[in-house]
């Protein structure tokens, strides 16, 4: 009797630590393995003037690269921001990429014209990219810092201070080393 | 033997081998094998279905990318991994039986093992009311002696 009612004391207390342990994460926040690994090497067409962006042109740099596409209103409400990163960054060692994903090159290129722009945009055709950062869903922006590993992700539309917040934190810990 | 037994006996032989050859198990196919890696991915885009499943451009190009990974020789295994890199064991619909994850197979196993242990326990302990002393020599006497008065009457 002794024994069942420990059992069963026991057992309670872990279904209530796993419900406590449980509550406190939202099943929706997606974790991303590639955070602190290498960011995948890409060599993809370039959206405009022809040519190629290579990931590896940029190493010693921080590289900031966004997942977007035209049809994607998130992306439109998050241009203004990665536009206004770009302006103050360009000049610095900071690089934004734009990587167009699941889209027509032309209406990523509409897109572009219409909006702004100026920063190096790549057309990830097959997708291949993407799946090799782990992209769920578009926008999706990463932050790879000098050494070419993914420091950070953001998921959904980004602003402008957590853009200049994921950047400050590689080029702080970079200016560290 | 006659040559016509001998002649059934080799036939029912030759039966015998051609079914158990064709019962071996056969490498799965190209095909196949793209089948049930891609039965064994989470589609990123969905709720709960598979990249076999699911009819979004996520899936079909991860479907796209298994096909090419089979082409080029890769294991299941090795092709497997390249998705955990990207997404983690999240992109796994069963997840595998090691480290954390390896508690949502083992904790069934577990709790059966000790409700086992329990009803165990339970089955061995003595049931009923407690064993009562035999009598002394003098409460049997005094039992026989007020038995024969009562029948006596």
């Amino acid at each position: 009797m002794r024994a069942a009612r420990i059992v069963a004391v026991g057992a309670i207390a872990g279904l209530v630590i796993v419900l406590v342990l449980s509550f406190r994460y939202d099943p929706h926040d997606i974790r991303s393995a590639a955070v602190g690994k290498p960011a995948p090497a890409f060599a993809l067409p370039a959206l405009e003037g022809g040519g190629t962006v290579e990931l590896a042109s940029y190493r010693g740099k921080v590289v900031v690269v966004n997942f977007w596409a035209s049809w994607c209103i998130p992306c439109k409400q998050e241009h203004g921001a990665l536009a206004s990163a770009w302006s103050r960054y360009r000049t610095a060692d900071v690089v934004l990429i734009g990587i167009l994903y699941q889209d027509d090159p032309d209406a990523g290129r509409e897109f572009m014209r219409r909006l702004g722009g100026g920063w190096p945009t790549a057309i990830d055709g097959d997708g291949r990219v993407a799946l090799g950062f782990g992209v769920f869903g578009i926008p999706e922006t990463f932050f790879i810092s000098p050494d070419g590993v993914i420091a950070g992700r953001h998921i959904g539309p980004i602003d402008e201070e957590t853009l200049v917040a994921g950047i400050e934190a590689i080029r702080i810990r970079a200016v560290g080393r | 033997m006659s040559a016509r037994r001998v002649a059934l006996a080799l036939a029912v032989v030759a039966l015998a081998l051609a079914v158990a050859i064709g019962a071996r198990p056969q490498p799965a196919g190209d095909t196949e094998r793209v089948d049930a890696i891609a039965a064994e991915l989470r589609c990123p885009v969905c709720q709960g279905l598979s990249v076999r499943d699911s009819p979004s451009e996520t899936a079909r190009q991860m479907r796209d990318l298994v096909a090419q990974r089979v082409r080029e020789g890769r294991s299941d295994e090795a092709i497997r991994d390249e998705f955990r890199r990207s997404y983690g064991d999240w992109v796994l619909l069963a997840p595998p039986a090691t480290g954390w994850t390896g508690l949502i197979w083992a904790l069934p196993i577990l709790l059966v093992a000790g409700g086992f242990l329990v009803a165990g326990g339970a089955l061995r302990r003595p049931t009923g009311t407690a064993a009562t002393p035999a009598p002394t020599p003098a409460q049997l006497a005094a039992l026989r002696e007020r038995v024969a008065s009562e029948d006596a009457e």
